[in-house]
Parts: C-alpha cells; sequence; structure tokens
C-alpha cells in the first residue's frame, strides 16, 4: 500500500481517540445515533449476541474451523462510520487497478473499511426508480423499506451468534433496490477495501428485487496482507419477488491477516431466478454461511462457488438449500484447488420440506489438491421430507492426474504450463456456468496470475 | 537413394515402472520419412505400449533397446519435449479436461512451441486454427468445445486429427483412432489422415489397427504384426488382408 493511501484511510482514526472494542458501549453508541426502530434491533441483536455461546469445534457446524484459536474478537477495534470522498488518487493501486476493468456497470459504489465513500448509478437506471445507497443514509431516506427488511425475515438476530454480533454493530453497508419490472441491464459493482490492521468492520448488504425485475450485484472485497487480524463481517440479504431475476456475485480478495465471515441468506419467491456465485482466493481464514431459501412455486437458485487456497489459508464453505415450495429447482457447484497447506471445508445440506412436490436439488463438490499438505473436507447431506423429487449430491477429493497431465504434455505443452490448464479448466467450469461480463475474465484473470507465481 | 530413417527401433524392451514383468520383449523396427506404417495384433499383444513409450508416458520404462528419432535418442526425453520435436501420438482413449476449450488448449500447445520470450500471435493462431478446420471440414464452433468433454467416439478422434493438423507432426502414431468408429466417422478420420500426408509428403505415420477398412483408405507401405511384445512378421499391404482372413492364430502357433 502506498504511502499517500495509508493517510487517506487513517485519517479518522487519528483524530479521534483509541476505537471502541465490541461491547455494549458501541452499541449503544450506534443505538444513540439512529432511529428507535433501528436501536431496538441492535440492541435486541447484542442480547442474543451475548446470550449465544461461541460455537465450539464440538458443533457439526464448527468442526473443522476452531474459533478459539482462529478469531480474536476480544483484541479487535470498531471504526466509527465516516463520511468520506473517494479520491482515486492516491488509492491502493490494488484497489484502482479492480476499479479499472469494472467500467461496465450499471453502478458503482466505493466502500472504504466499512463506510460507503461513493456511490454512482446511471441516470436512465436512476429515473426508472432503481435506489443504491449506502445502507447508514437509507436508514433516513428509506426507512419503511429498511425497517421491513434490515435483519428480519432473511437474517434476524436469532439465526446465529455472528449474524447477531453484525445486526448489532453494523456501521454501514449497500441498499439496492430495483422496482417492479425494472431490467438493469449491466451489474451494480461494489468494491470495497479495507485497510486498518486489527479492526472489526461489520457491513450490509441488502438486495430487493421487485416483482418481475433483473439485476446483477457484484461485489469485491480487497485488501493488503494484514500484521494483525482484522475482521470483516458481511451480512447478505436478497430478496427475489416473484419472477425477479437477480444473480449476486462475491469475490473476496483480501489480504492474510483478514478472517473473512460472510453471511448470506438468499430468499427466491415465485418464479424467482436468484443465482449466486461466491469466489474466495484471500484472507488467512474465509467462512461462507450461505443458506438459499426457495420459498415461492417455480422459484430457482443456482449457487456455484470456488476458493483457490494456498500456504496456510483456510475456506469453510457452509451452505444449506431449503425447498419450501413444490417445482422449486437450486443446483449446486463448489469448487476448491488447493495448493501449499491450504484447507478446504465444503459443508452443504438439501433441505425438502413436506409439500415441495416436483423439486430439483442438486449438489457437487470438487476439490483439487496440488500439493502433499493441502486438505479438503467434503460433508454433504441430504434430508427430504417429499416424496416426488430428484435429488443428488456427490462430492470428490483428487489430485492432479497423470493421464491429464500426459495427454496435455504429449502435445507439447510442459508440465507447468499442463497443470496450470488444468487448474484453470477446473475452476473455470464454474465460471461458464455464470457468464456475467467483466466477472468471467476478471476472476480467469486473478486464477492464472495466481498459478504463475 | 536411400533416406534416413525418422524412427528407429532396436531390440527395445520395455515394462510398466513399478512392476517387474516385461511388456515388450525387443521391438525393432524403421520408420522412413513420408512412410506409412500399419501395426497390427491381437488385443494385448503390446501396441498401445509401444505408442506410449514412444510418446514418453512416464508409467512405461525401456529396460533395453533404444528409440532412435531423426537420428538422435529420445528416451531420455519427456514427453512434451519430444512432441516439440514433431512426435505425435493420436490417444487411443482422449482424456476429457473439463472447462478447458480446444481453441485454447492448441493455443497454449502452439505457445509452448515458441522461444520463452516470444508471445504467439493470437491473429495468426486463430487464422491458422480456422484454415486447419476448414481443410478436415470440421465446424468452427467445435473449438470452443471444452477439450473431449462429453464428445462421442467420433468426436475425439475427429479432435485428435484436429490437433494433429494443427501441430504438423513429423511422425504421427495413431493408436487404433479408427476403433468403434462407424463408417462415416472413419471417413473422416481417414479422409483427415490423407489429407494431411498429401499436404506433407514428409509426414510419417505410424497406424495401429485391427482394421483393414481403414488401411484400405491409408495403404501402407509396410504391415508388421505384433504378438506378445515381439514384431513376428512384417510385409507389404498384403499382409494384412491375409491377416484379416486368417486371424493371428497362425502366429501364436509359428511361436511355441
Ligand atoms: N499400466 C499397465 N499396468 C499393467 N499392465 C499393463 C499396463 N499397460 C499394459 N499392460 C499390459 O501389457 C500388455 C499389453 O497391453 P497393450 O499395450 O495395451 O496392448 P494392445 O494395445 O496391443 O492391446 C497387456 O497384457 C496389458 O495388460
Ligand atoms: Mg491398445
Amino acid at each position: 500500500m502506498s504511502e499517500s493511501a495509508t493517510t487517506l484511510l487513517r485519517a479518522p482514526e487519528e483524530s479521534g481517540g483509541p476505537l471502541p472494542g465490541l461491547d455494549r458501549n458501541a452499541v449503544e453508541a450506534l443505538v444513540a445515533s439512529g432511529p428507535p426502530w433501528l436501536g431496538q434491533r441492535r440492541l435486541e441483536a447484542w442480547r442474543v449476541y451475548e446470550e449465544t455461546p461461541m460455537p465450539t469445534t464440538k458443533e457439526e457446524e464448527w468442526r473443522y474451523t476452531d474459533l478459539s484459536k482462529t478469531l480474536r474478537l476480544g483484541e479487535l477495534r470498531l471504526l466509527p462510520r465516516q463520511e468520506r470522498e473517494f479520491a482515486p488518487e492516491g488509492a491502493p493501486a490494488l484497489l484502482t487497478g479492480s476499479m479499472r476493468s469494472d467500467w461496465a456497470a450499471a453502478g458503482h459504489v466505493v466502500d472504504l473499511d466499512g463506510s460507503v465513500a461513493h456511490t454512482d448509478l446511471e441516470e436512465e437506471v436512476a429515473r426508472k426508480g432503481v435506489v443504491l445507497a449506502s445502507l447508514a443514509r437509507a436508514v433516513e431516506t428509506f426507512p419503511e423499506l429498511l425497517e421491513a427488511h434490515l435483519a428480519t425475515e432473511a437474517l434476524p438476530a436469532s439465526s446465529g451468534k455472528f449474524q447477531a454480533l453484525n445486526a448489532a454493530l453494523w456501521t454501514d453497508g449497500v441498499l439496492l433496490f430495483v422496482p417492479r419490472g425494472v431490467h438493469v441491464e449491466l451489474p451494480v459493482r461494489v468494491t470495497r477495501w479495507f485497510s486498518g490492521p486489527g479492526r472489526a468492520v461489520f457491513t450490509r448488504t441488502l438486495i430487493v428485487a421487485e416483482e418481475g425485475s433483473r439485476v446483477s450485484f457484484v461485489d469485491e472485497a480487497l485488501s493488503a496482507d494484514f500484521p494483525a487480524q482484522t475482521l470483516v463481517s458481511s451480512a447478505v440479504e436478497v430478496f427475489a419477488r416473484r419472477g425477479a431475476h437477480v444473480q449476486f456475485v462475491s469475490l473476496q480478495r483480501m489480504g492474510r491477516g483478514a478472517f473473512h465471515l460472510s453471511q448470506q441468506r438468499t430468499l427466491a419467491d415465485a418464479d424467482a431466478a436468484l443465482d449466486t456465485l461466491n469466489v474466495s482466493f484471500g484472507a488467512s481464514v474465509a467462512r461462507v454461511d450461505l443458506n438459499a431459501e426457495l420459498r415461492g412455486a417455480g422459484a430457482h437458485s443456482d449457487m456455484l462457488g470456488l476458493c483457490f487456497g494456498e500456504a496456510d489459508q483456510h475456506f469453510d464453505h457452509n451452505t444449506s438449500q431449503d425447498h419450501g415450495a413444490p417445482h422449486t429447482k437450486s443446483d449446486l457447484l463448489y469448487k476448491a484447488a488447493l495448493d501449499g497447506a491450504a484447507r478446504a471445508v465444503f459443508r452443504g445440506i438439501i433441505r425438502v420440506h413436506p409439500g415441495a412436490q416436483q423439486t430439483d436439488a442438486y449438489q457437487t463438490n470438487r476439490n483439487l489438491i496440488l500439493s502433499p499438505d493441502a486438505r479438503a473436507e467434503s460433508l454433504p447431506n441430504l434430508e427430504i421430507e417429499a416424496d416426488d423429487v430428484r435429488c443428488s449430491h456427490g462430492a470428490t477429493v483428487g489430485q492432479l492426474d497423470e493421464e491429464h497431465l500426459f495427454y496435455l504434455m504429449s502435445r507439447g505443452l510442459t508440465r507447468a504450463q499442463a497443470e496450470r490448464l488444468v487448474v484453470t479448466g477446473f475452476l473455470g467450469e464454474v465460471l461458464s456456468r455464470l457468464p456475467l461480463g467483466g466477472v468471467v475474465e476478471k476472476v480467469s484473470g486473478i486464477i492464472e496470475e495466481r498459478l504463475r507465481a | 537413394m536411400s533416406k534416413a530413417p525418422i524412427l528407429s527401433l532396436r531390440g527395445l524392451c520395455a515394462k510398466v515402472v513399478d512392476e517387474d514383468v516385461e511388456i515388450l520383449h525387443g521391438v525393432d523396427l524403421e520408420l522412413i520419412p513420408g512412410e506409412v506404417h500399419a501395426l497390427m495384433g491381437p488385443n494385448g499383444s503390446g501396441k498401445s505400449t509401444l505408442a506410449k513409450v514412444l510418446a514418453g508416458h512416464p508409467g512405461y520404462e525401456a529396460t533395453a533397446g533404444s528409440v532412435e528419432y531423426d537420428g538422435e535418442d529420445i528416451l531420455d526425453l519427456e514427453p512434451d519435449e519430444r512432441a516439440r520435436l514433431g512426435v505425435f501420438l493420436a490417444f487411443q482413449y482422449p482424456v476429457e479436461i473439463p472447462g478447458v476449450s480446444i481453441a485454447n488448449f492448441l493455443r497454449t500447445a502452439m505457445q509452448a512451441r515458441l522461444e520463452e520470450e516470444e508471445e504467439l500471435d493470437l491473429f495468426d493462431f486463430q487464422d491458422e486454427l480456422l484454415e486447419r478446420m476448414d481443410l478436415l471440414d470440421i465446424d468452427p464452433s467445435f473449438a470452443e468445445r471444452p477439450v473431449n468433454d462429453g464428445f462421442s467416439g467420433g468426436e475425439k478422434k475427429r479432435n485428435e486429427i484436429l490437433q494433429m493438423a494443427v501441430l504438423r507432426p513429423r511422425l504421427a502414431v495413431m493408436d487404433e483412432t479408427d476403433s468403434g468408429l462407424d463408417i462415416d466417422a472413419l471417413q473422416v478420420v481417414a479422409g483427415g489422415v490423407k489429407t494431411l500426408s498429401a499436404e506433407d509428403p514428409e509426414m510419417t505415420v505410424l497406424v495401429i489397427t485391427h482394421y483393414q477398412r481403414l488401411l484400405n483408405y491409408l495403404r501402407p507401405d509396410h504391415v508388421h504384426v505384433m504378438v506378445d511384445g515381439r514384431i513376428v512378421r512384417s510385409g507389404g499391404a498384403a499382409l494384412a488382408e491375409n491377416l484379416e482372413a486368417e486371424g493371428y492364430e497362425q502366429f501364436r502357433a509359428s511361436e511355441s
């Protein structure tokens, strides 16, 4: 990170006193600065957080991620929300470089250390009533929308300890609202930059796509390496109303030292198509909890994920596909390529609730192990309470196949080129399932860059 | 005037790495540039093993004898080094590489042939690929498909021929490229090889097959019969016809 970037991003902290920790005082400060309904919600969330024990490896969902060894909540400090202007001059090269490739967008958001510093939206899109805004500001400008959707149906505090912590302490985030019948052609691109070591950032994303609307949302998290742990907790709530088409993409490219915690819930009403892609390249520990609920007849969700780990990176993807209505379909494909001593955990459950007849639910997890010290755990699961369903799940953990490499080398590729091509293809297969402009190129580029390193 | 052989095997013995059982027990073979040779023989006689040893498959090991390609012993070379010298193996069972398009694969293969600092001109490559597909009557969309992924038997073999057309080998070893193909697919394969031979009369082909029908198209200059890891008989095109009628039992009997 350049010197000027450090100044740009550190300034607010130096002007105040020492930063608060994650405690009741911090919640109360947030409560005091917001409307009563939100204050109530924060306090209630804090109560749930305090009452919920810290998950241990004795719990199935945390069996392979030991929070007592990996998460230092007590040492983390909160940075209050800042009013900032994003200035590309002096911003870190990783941030500006990444943004430069995202020009083809309906709108942009830049988030610096958990505070939205910039938003723009195509005039024509704005005129149709689409809203892209800082969530903190939307508390004042769209109070009813937020009161109805924020930490209510999708990710209420009761859904878990970290969901509760986020609901109590969030400082800012993104609101995207697409009115009925409006099609937003280009994706909305959010870029987040995290600068300070030792911090905890709580951010939320709320996407409401009204009946028959269409929108794509790409959320990218970036940082340099941190000398001390930094926690980024991200809560994502996506509502796709009847017949809406929504694509949500998360690109996680944080530096080492980051603990990335992403809790996502997608709710698809009748005939909605709600697809997600989670790409995890960075952080020391990255945990994604994704629950996709298909709650209206004819709803459809493609759930894609890819991760590429090296050194001592640890990824834990925990997914569920909840079918609560008939004629619903979900199709999940998560892939991990692991080098060094990296570790990936995939735990996925398909739940078909009573009455959800004529359901198709598929789940595939594939892991490619590139080094003797890398490891993958794959835990697929099914809970079927309807009788007329088509479900399948499959999991593989494998190494590079010598026959594949021989085939490629027999055409003149060096071993290194052959390995790169196989890995690129292995992960690229996921991208080909969600051919979103800009994302495929960007992610393929990152994979290739990483394979060359 | 006799040309120097492009490939010359002397007393080649080979086995599977980590196993003690020898599969090839002393193979002698000489191929002159521009010739078409057929290698026939019953299942399990060692034909694929020979093809893989020539291409440098890491699972096999030459235990005696030599393999000279263009006057140089190539047994110590890696498969990619051999390929870059012009050796090509059309696989009996081409493998699937999901997520990698044929075009991307071939582009990387062509890039690998250049010096490290040289960059392949992508427009030239694209033109060349389209020209090669046109020559073989292959639809341009074929190159965008992932390598062999979900291909029918015929498509896999067509892909092998396309790769051969782009890479322009000096020596092509074709391992049962005809097996499992219907007559249309067979014509595509045979027609492709003939087109490429006509284009480059110096290209040498060693075709491994059980069937006369491919040889009817390719008209080999020499036919060799392999039984139990040895070449037991060599002759002209008539030998293949004789095999079609009589089978391989005659050679087995003569051995014991
Ligand atoms: N990788 C291997 N491991 C063990 N045995 C093998 C291997 N490859 C070939 N063989 C054996 O070597 C013999 C020749 O096989 P192959 O070369 O495939 O014959 P062909 O192609 O003529 O049918 C067979 O008995 C086969 O079982
Ligand atoms: Mg064979």
